[in-house]
């Protein structure tokens, strides 16, 4: 289905966020990490080229870059699920 | 609080006497093993306040953050069409929010997740009110509470099968709050352990004998 493995990293991706805001106090998770992650989903071909998904991710990674707290970027990355979301339901 | 202690050869056998004395379902208690043994278990079975809540739309008194958070919740739902009542949990730490109302399975999602995003939004919003480190919990009909609960049994069931076998046990894959309940669970416990293994969202918690410290 198209679209699945994007929304599959994407989620890969909040997991890595939630893990850091949720603190489970089991794993060390750098920003480098999560920055990885997302760029795993832009790399995927089946995000169009100015799509809102990519716009979103874009807006992640910056997020994380300049160290904004875990939610604003787990909440960049739920809006990134919600248009593929869209995307996928209008094609 | 109402609670009964109950007596079985196995932990399920203990909790439902438990149960039978409280006249209460497994959904609405917290469970605390007392002492095990390959013949009995002992458990305490608390009954989980629900009444505890306050009236929707008064303040909570001593925490003002608490009550803009309410707020914030209320007027997100309010944007998304839903109708539900917001309180907040008394007596919680973290600041916990509770939603609930009829037909709310949506605003929980897929495993929790629009749940989870609505508590991010929230989080973002409620932004400098909150000092570093403070964060909000968004609960819908108590499904968080009910998966940490859940959670717990299945980490105390584990360990009681860890010290009659000696074998670790893996469990499935789980988010991080549920993992944190599981640690929590089994911090205490001088014969088993809990760590995780493998990678988000495909983490798990393996629970095992404690190993001996080394000196």
């Amino acid at each position: 289905m198209p679209g699945r493995a994007a929304a599959e990293r994407i989620r890969k991706a909040i997991a890595l966020v939630n893990a850091v805001a949720d603190g489970a106090g089991d794993e060390d998770l750098t920003p480098t990490e999560i920055a990885e992650a997302i760029r795993d989903c832009l790399e995927l071909s089946e995000i169009e080229q100015g799509s809102n998904v990519r716009k979103y991710l874009g807006e992640a990674l910056d997020a994380v870059s300049d160290g904004m707290p875990a939610d604003f970027v787990a909440m960049t990355l739920y809006a990134a699920l919600g248009a593929l979301g869209e995307s996928r339901s209008g094609s | 609080m109402k609670s009964a202690e109950g007596r079985g050869r196995t932990l399920d056998e203990a909790v439902d006497v438990a149960l039978i004395e409280l006249g209460e379902s497994r959904r609405n208690v917290d469970v605390r093993v007392i002492s095990e043994s390959p013949g009995e278990t002992v458990v305490e079975v608390t009954v989980i306040d629900h009444s505890v809540a306050p009236v929707i739309g008064t303040a909570a008194p001593a925490n003002g953050k608490a009550e803009t958070a309410r707020s914030v919740v209320e007027g997100l739902l309010k944007h998304m069409g839903v109708r539900a009542q917001v309180t907040v949990r008394t007596a919680a730490d973290p600041i916990t929010i509770d939603i609930s109302g009829r037909d709310l399975g949506a605003l929980i999602g897929w495993r929790g997740e629009t749940l989870r995003a609505l508590q991010s939004v929230t989080n973002v919003m409620l932004g400098k009110q909150l000092a570093e480190g403070e964060r909000v919990i968004v609960d819908v009909e108590r499904y968080r509470q009910r998966r940490e609960h859940t959670v717990r049994e299945i980490a105390l069931r584990a360990a009681r099968q860890v010290k009659m076998t000696g074998d670790a046990i893996t469990l499935d894959a789980m988010q991080a709050f549920e993992r944190r309940a599981i640690h929590l669970a089994l911090q205490d416990d001088p014969d088993v352990g809990s760590s995780s293994i493998g990678e988000e969202p495909d983490r798990r918690v393996v629970v095992g004998p404690r190993k001996p410290e080394t000196s």
